[in-house]
């Protein structure tokens, strides 16, 4: 039983991240490979402050975010000019810095030796200790990223993401303030995956560099691209299929010692099925092109 | 009156001059025609105008009012509209989502008014959609209103981005070859509406290539070629100029 709560909070995590993803990759159209830098920053800084500060999860949690949303502006203007390929460099690099400085700047985040220690949320006095507390915890903050997120997806901010994604020079003539929006759109995808990295964080109670690497922004990426995105469909779909798949494939009896390159295999091979024959993603509604 | 002024307006590419100073004075209310052969830089003044294209030389100024150093959306909001020679429909989107997005000061497109106040956004929204359908039904694709853009023919999607124009209300209209790519059957139905718009108040602009629709709907037309202006005036004397006749109609 305890092993299924630990799937779900995964899914709860992962859950929140794809769908801040989406925002940028199926909404604006701007394929991000830093995702994991920003899910990196909520983890690293709602942890500093718990640890440092003793402040409780959630007020760490606060801090976090506003950190992030501020770090988000950094990418955020690089992409004002840059589309396509070039913004998927960018934000390459962006993920390439943060990793670095993570594993560098020692007396701040320890480096390499990585964090361990990080207490539990605590809120009236309740410790979200078992991992059935914390799995309502988990469900509380996606239901509230999953209302929020539809509500934004469905109204006219969201409309107009799209609009920028099909055509940005239409947008524009159309009145729409494009650089403000992608902006937003940066700003809100981040904060929200601050929250994700927050809830690992004190989850596994221990964050080293090397959970969030490039490696870990491209899975994020793919679960857009298996589920789909540019809807909230995909984005659920993706994140079910992506974290319960590894797990069923535990049971299929494979050596240990093989189990993750065979993992890793189907992964690719799955990813070249869909985008040959499905290339919207098992849900989704946009086709990144 | 004079609602769109171009003063001196030049612009170059590498060398080329698209637009060598070019002066016109467009005048509220008129249908004013465009006409020119390909590279005259027809469509080079029009981004100019819009703001996707930063003059070299030169003022534009819309009601008294300096446009030619801000952005597309900031011209787009004063009430510069445009239609595109590719119509530029938002594919993956509906046709009414379409129509929606030409509202131009939407509250629900900024987050924070959207967290703060979402009840208006929604009574707005539902005003809008009203409003939306009422275009989609003028420009006759009222059956279509679900469908994704891409899947409408090059005809229907002409019709939804003119329907998108005039759900954003503009004053002034640039339409860049509004009739290229339609049936006569259609064509007739779109000089209708811009007929009935310049009723409306609304100012047009328009490159054309089809001197039927110039004679038959344009108040005054400037001939453009290599960039300058080299003949104006009523759609029959630039048509019945010497060097228009020679150099863009072959006769």
């Amino acid at each position: 039983m305890e092993y299924i709560v630990h799937i779900l909070i995964m899914i709860c995590i992962y859950g929140i991240l794809a769908l801040s993803l989406n925002l940028l990759v199926g909404y604006s159209g701007l394929l991000s490979l830093s995702h994991a830098a920003f899910y990196a920053i909520g983890a690293y800084t709602t942890t500093l402050f718990m640890m440092n500060a003793e402040f409780n999860f959630f007020t760490a949690l606060i801090y976090g975010i506003i950190v992030t949303a501020i770090s988000a502006i950094f990418i955020a203007y690089p992409s004002l000019r840059l589309k396509g390929d070039y913004f998927i460099l960018t934000s390459l690099g962006f993920q390439l810095i943060i990793f670095n400085i993570l594993y560098n700047w020692v007396g701040l985040t320890k480096g390499p030796y990585g964090i361990p220690g990080i207490p539990k949320p605590r809120l009236f006095g309740i410790e979200f200790y078992s991992n059935y507390l914390y799995l309502l915890l988990s469900i509380f903050f996606f239901s509230m990223v999953f209302i929020f997120l539809r509500l934004l997806y469905n109204s006219p901010f969201g409309r107009a993401l799209k609009a920028l994604r099909e055509d940005e020079i239409a947008a524009g003539a159309l009145g729409k303030e494009v650089p403000k929006l992608k902006i937003w759109a940066f700003i809100i995808a981040s904060a929200i995956a601050a929250i994700a990295g927050a809830l690992y964080a004190s989850y596994i109670t221990y964050i080293d560099p090397t959970s969030f690497t490039l490696d870990e922004s491209i899975f994020i990426v793919s679960i857009l691209l298996i589920g789909g995105s540019g809807n909230i469909k995909g984005p659920l779909v993706g994140t079910v299929f992506m974290i319960i798949l590894p797990e069923l494939l535990r049971f299929i009896g494979l050596p240990n010692t093989i189990a993750p390159n065979v993992r890793q295999m189907i992964y690719g091979l799955l990813l070249i099925i869909l985008m040959r024959y499905r290339p919207q993603g098992l849900a989704g509604e946009y086709r990144f092109e | 009156m004079t609602i769109l002024e171009l003063n001196n307006i030049t612009k170059t590419f590498g060398g080329i001059r698209a637009v060598d100073s070019i002066t016109i004075g467009f005048k509220k209310s008129k249908i004013t025609g465009l006409i020119g052969p390909n590279g005259a830089g027809k469509t080079t003044l029009f981004n100019l105008i819009n703001g996707f294209f930063k003059p070299d030389f030169g003022i534009i100024r819309y009601k008294n009012i300096r446009i030619d150093s801000k952005p597309p959306w900031k011209i787009a909001k004063l009430g510069i509209g445009r239609l595109f020679q590719d119509v530029r429909v938002f594919g993956k989107l509906t046709v009414l989502e379409n129509v929606l997005l030409a509202n131009i000061n939407e509250m629900g497109e900024s987050p924070f008014t959207l967290l703060l106040n979402l009840k208006e956004v929604k009574r707005q929204e539902k005003e809008n959609i009203e409003k939306a359908k009422h275009w989609i039904n003028f420009v006759g694709l009222s059956n279509k209103e679900n469908s994704p853009a891409e899947s409408l023919s090059f005809g229907q999607q002409k019709l939804l981005a003119i329907a998108r124009l005039l759900a954003g209300n503009y004053e002034v209209l640039l339409l860049d070859e509004p009739t290229a790519g339609v049936n006569p059957a259609l064509i007739k139905s779109i000089l209708k509406i811009f007929l009935k718009m310049i009723e409306y108040g609304k100012t047009i602009i328009f490159i054309e290539h089809n001197m039927n629709v110039i004679l038959e709907i344009a108040d005054w037309v400037y001939f453009l070629d290599e960039g300058k202006v080299t003949a104006f005036g009523s759609p029959s004397d630039v048509l019945e100029n010497p060097e228009v006749r020679k150099t863009y109609l072959g006769l």
